[in-house]
Formats: structure tokens, sequence, C-alpha cells
């Protein structure tokens, strides 16, 4: 059955965030010149502007900074998952990531609350990183 | 540009058909951008997230947010022109209606309907012979920490509200003490707290007991949204809040005019916001009688 929710638009800066997801890994942009780990892919870093990067593999260990439970269906391939749960999840290597929590119910959530990636592939060349609680 | 003599007046206005178009819902989604593929859409998610890491910083939540919506559905009912007039709100009703993005309610958000708003910018010296007193701009204060909501490690604030007040207040040369009502831009009840906490009226975690005993509606200590607001008489982007103001000062409110005719204080000083994106801008206005 074909996917019914949005896909990612693979441009020049997330390209290599996506393709990582394919391989399920989480990679990040990591500043060659301050450290500084972020996302989303930039061009140059927020913090100190220097252009230069590596990537980085994230271990995929974070904690929920905030999460909110949608109740209403604003796009048709979301219907059968509501109440599902939109969280910023906060990696452990620094980087803030929009995600779903998934393989608990949504009054389990919380704040701070250690969570862990799972990889869902959704088409041959998209997996998306969702998180669920740490075990 | 009134100084410079560039120009006589200057009309400020905002229409549109939200309601009766798909045009406010196909903007919001196009927002969404990549949040999508999670299922993030639109504005009511980007404030429930603030809103819950609200909740988990300080004590907020719905026992906070029923007192504003309450409150400001009492202005509505006094309000003829008000999409919610007519249609009164308890508590009951407030925390017995359905979730949309949870922790937020369908009452925490604010209305979409068609209509518009106005108001005309002049000279002092040409307001003088009015037929109404005019509403003078007496301070003006904007900051923008410009955060994106998935990006920021401080959602639960301070917003950009609490340095844009201070320069509003400076400029006015006024404290706080001296303000008689606020007009809060109110996209959701949550805002309204966020916002009065940043301008200083309370601390955080003290909005419950400050809103409690109907502080902000009819008779109350400190009128907020006094046309019923964003949440329950129309919204029109910033100019809920300011053409509020500026007809409550002119004395054209009606039945909800402040002073005796709703046992509040006088409206001479009378503190507006507005917010853009998810608490990424903020402007706020005095504007008082002199």
């Amino acid at each position: 059955m074909a996917y019914k929710k949005p896909l990612p638009r693979i441009n020049g800066d997330n390209r290599e965030f996506w393709e990582g997801c394919r391989n399920h890994e989480l990679k990040f942009q990591k500043c060659a010149s301050c450290g500084h780990v972020r996302f989303p892919p930039s061009l140059v870093c927020p913090r100190c502007l220097c252009r230069d990067v590596e990537w980085i593999a994230s271990a995929g260990a974070g904690k929920v900074y905030t999460y909110a439970v949608y109740h209403a269906v604003y796009h048709e391939g979301f219907r059968e998952d509501a109440p599902y749960v939109v969280a910023v999840v906060e990696l452990q290597e620094g980087p803030r990531l929009l995600t779903n929590i998934v393989g608990c119910s949504p009054d389990e959530v919380s704040c701070e609350m250690p969570v862990s990636v799972v990889w869902e592939d959704v088409t041959p060349d998209i997996s998306l990183p969702l998180f669920r609680p740490s075990v | 540009m009134l100084d410079a003599g560039l120009c006589r007046n200057v009309l400020i206005s905002y229409g549109h058909n939200a309601l009766s178009s798909d045009s406010l819902l196909a903007m919001l989604m196009d927002f969404a951008g990549d949040d999508a593929v999670f299922g993030h859409f639109g504005a009511t998610g980007g404030y429930a997230l603030a809103a819950r890491r609200a909740m988990h910083e300080f004590n907020t939540g719905p026992q906070t947010w029923k007192h504003i919506a309450v409150g400001q559905r009492a202005w509505a009912n006094l309000n003829p022109h008000a999409v919610m007039h007519g249609m009164p709100m308890s508590f009951d009703d407030y925390l017995s209606s359905k979730y949309v993005v949870e922790p937020l309610r369908l009452p925490d958000n604010c209305l979409v309907n068609d209509g518009g708003r106005a108001v005309i910018v002049t000279t002092l010296e040409r307001a003088q012979d009015l037929k109404h007193r005019p509403a003078v701009i007496l301070g003006l204060g904007q900051h923008n920490p410009s955060v994106q909501v998935t990006q920021s490690g401080t959602l639960a604030g301070s917003t950009g509200a609490r340095k844009a007040c201070e320069t509003a207040l400076s400029m006015a040369g006024i404290t706080r003490d001296d303000v008689d009502a606020c007009e809060i831009y109110d996209c959701f009840t949550y805002t309204v707290e966020v916002t009065l906490q940043d301008y200083g009226f309370f601390g955080p975690g003290e909005g419950e007991s400050w809103f409690s005993e109907g502080t902000i509606g009819p008779g109350g200590r400190m009128p907020v949204n006094t046309s019923g607001g964003q949440l329950s008489e129309a919204y029109y982007m910033g100019l809920t809040p300011l053409s509020e103001a500026a007809m409550q000062i002119m004395g054209r409110c009606g039945d909800r005019q402040l002073g005796p005719a709703t046992n509040t204080a006088e409206p001479n000083i009378v503190l507006v916001s507005d917010n853009g994106g998810i608490l990424q801008a903020h402007s706020c206005c005095v504007l008082g009688r002199i």
C-alpha cells in the first residue's frame, strides 16, 4: 500500500542527513572550528560562521524536551494514528530534532523522559528517525 | 513619516476571508515544511510544544488557562460584534471541551473568522479636533528572539515580551503600576499568560493565582482583552488588540466600556501586545490619554 504521509524534501543541505537515515544512521554536522553539533544541516555554523564541517553519527539516545499530543487530524495520512505524539528530542550530542514518540501511550510521555531512536522504513529511499522510551 | 511631513494620515488595515476560504489553512500547512513528515502542522502544535514545556518548568496548565478563556468570553458577551457574543462559557464548559493538540483545547485557540479591522494614525496636532479624544502612542518596544520552535532551548520563556515591554514603558516614562488595562495578542490562552508573566505582572507559575477571582474580566482589577480578544471576539492579527485599546481610550466601547460602566479603572494607560511566529517576535505599545 502506498505511503500516505508527507515525505521529506531532499535538497543539497539535507541530503547527507536523509542518506544517513536510509542506512539507519543519525548523522549531524559538527563544526570543524568550534565543535558545535547542529541541526538542521546548514552551509555555515550558526555559532561561529565557519563553513568547514565533519559529519558525525549520533548514538541515537536523548530525552524528550517537549511534546504535544495531536488529537486533531490535519492530514489524512495521520487519521489512524491520532492521538499521536509529536516531540522535540534533545540528543546527547546536543541537537534537537522534531520527531514522533512511539512504542508507548501518549499518557506515558513526559518532558525529560529518556528515549532512543527507532527506524521506520517508509519507502525504499526514506527511513524516519522516531523515538521510543529507553529500556 | 508623519513628523517628517511625508504623509498626513496612515491607514493600517487587515481583512481576511479566513473562514469562508481555505487560505488561512493553506498558509499554515505551507509553514509546516518537513515538520509535516512527523504530522506537525499549523500554529496550535507549535504553541502546544511551548505550553507543554512551560507546564514542565513552572505551575501552569488548564487550571490557569480556564481563567483566561472564561474571562475573555465574559467581555465578548458585552460586545455585540463578537463572534462568540451570546455564548457564555463556564469553567466546566472549558474543562470538558475537546483537545485540538493537547495540552491545548478548542477554547484555548483563537477564532477563525471573516472580517477586517483598521486604525488611522495621524499627528497629535491633527487629532486635536477629531470627534473622539485621540488614543496617543506613548511608547513602543520590540524584541525578537526568533528561535525556531523546534530548536529553542528556552521554549518556556522568557519570550521577547520582557525586553519589548521594558523598552515601551521606558519610552512612555511610566511603570507597570500605571497600567489600567491590557490588550494582549491572544492566539492562544497560554500566549496571554506568558506575555503578562514576561511583562512582570506575576512571576513564573503565579498566573493561576493572579488570574483567579475574575482579575481580567468585567469588574476585574486588571481588565484584559476587553472585546473578547482573538479567543472570543475575532481574529484580525495584531489589529484585534490594537484597535480595542484605541476604542477604549476614545470611549467608544458601549456596554464593555472601561470605567464606571464596567466597574473598572478609567483607561488612561493601556498596554498592547503583538506576537509573531511561535513566540519568536514581540511588539509592545503603550497607548494612552493625554
